[in-house]
């Protein structure tokens, strides 16, 4: 188990995490927000905020049976669980298409 | 197809479970908790058999969809579905995964010899149970590659 400080974001209806460390700016994107990464990106529905110290457990031989996606662990936060990505290597779903440039405003 | 482990008597204590049309038997030694059916958090690009996340006692838990995990034709809409949380893989290095069943039975004995077909994946074999059919599990095979 390690601890992890995550920007937490909201995408299909579950919760993500990506360290903190790997974000470089969050725009808005659509009825969305593009999470611009150190080297890729990610588009979120929301993002919620930052948890800090967040204990992530890495998946279980089960989890990566049946969801085979890059996934760095799993955590909880607040009751709910958090699947923990890696921004170079996200699941389908929560990578921004390359290539896709980001117009809108920029959040402080 | 690898012998149950005997308990008294030489039976198998297993917790009855439905799972759509089936009836599943979970060994005892194997399940943790039985709880009302918890909130899931769908993964995107899941398997079928793998309802989603869930989160219990403050851990992150996967949920298995037990009827399709076990190829289980539908049943009828259960009325007060359970989450068998139960320990998943060898015993050395075993993982908390819930199974998403429609309702717990009983308890019931099984005897290993009475357990025939090996009906593949997590279904060690199919036992009667009470004069009922039951699939007998092995979730030690659950984290298995497929």
């Amino acid at each position: 188990m390690t601890e992890a400080d995550l920007l937490l974001l909201r995408r299909g209806g579950g919760l993500w995490g990506v360290a903190t460390a790997e974000v470089r700016r969050l725009v808005d994107h659509g009825d969305g927000v593009r999470v611009e990464l150190g080297d890729g990106a990610l588009l979120a529905d929301e993002v919620l905020g930052v948890a800090p110290r967040l204990a992530v457990r890495p998946p279980g031989a089960v989890l990566r049976r049946f969801w085979p996606e890059p996934c760095d662990g799993i955590a909880v936060h607040r009751g709910s669980p958090v699947v923990v990505v890696d921004g170079r290597r996200p699941p389908n779903g929560l990578a921004a298409a390359e290539g896709e440039a980001s117009h809108g405003k920029q959040h402080r | 197809m690898k012998p149950a482990t005997p308990q008294e008597g030489g039976s198998l204590r297993c917790l009855l479970v439905r799972a759509g049309d089936y009836l599943c038997a979970v060994p005892v030694a194997s399940v943790r908790r039985v709880v009302r059916a918890l909130t899931v958090h769908a993964l995107p690009g899941a398997s079928p058999e793998l309802s989603g996340l869930a989160e219990f006692s403050g851990e992150p838990l996967p949920v298995l969809d037990l009827a399709r995990l076990v190829g289980a034709p539908p049943g009828a809409t259960p009325s007060y579905p359970v989450t068998v949380v139960v320990w998943a893989g060898p015993p050395d290095s075993h993982e908390a995964v819930g199974l998403a069943a429609d309702a717990a039975l009983e308890i019931a004995e099984v005897s290993p010899s009475s357990v025939v077909g090996g009906g593949g994946g997590v279904v060690r074999g199919e036992a009667a149970v009470g004069g009922r059919p039951v699939r007998v599990l092995d979730l030690e095979l659950l984290g298995a590659a497929r």
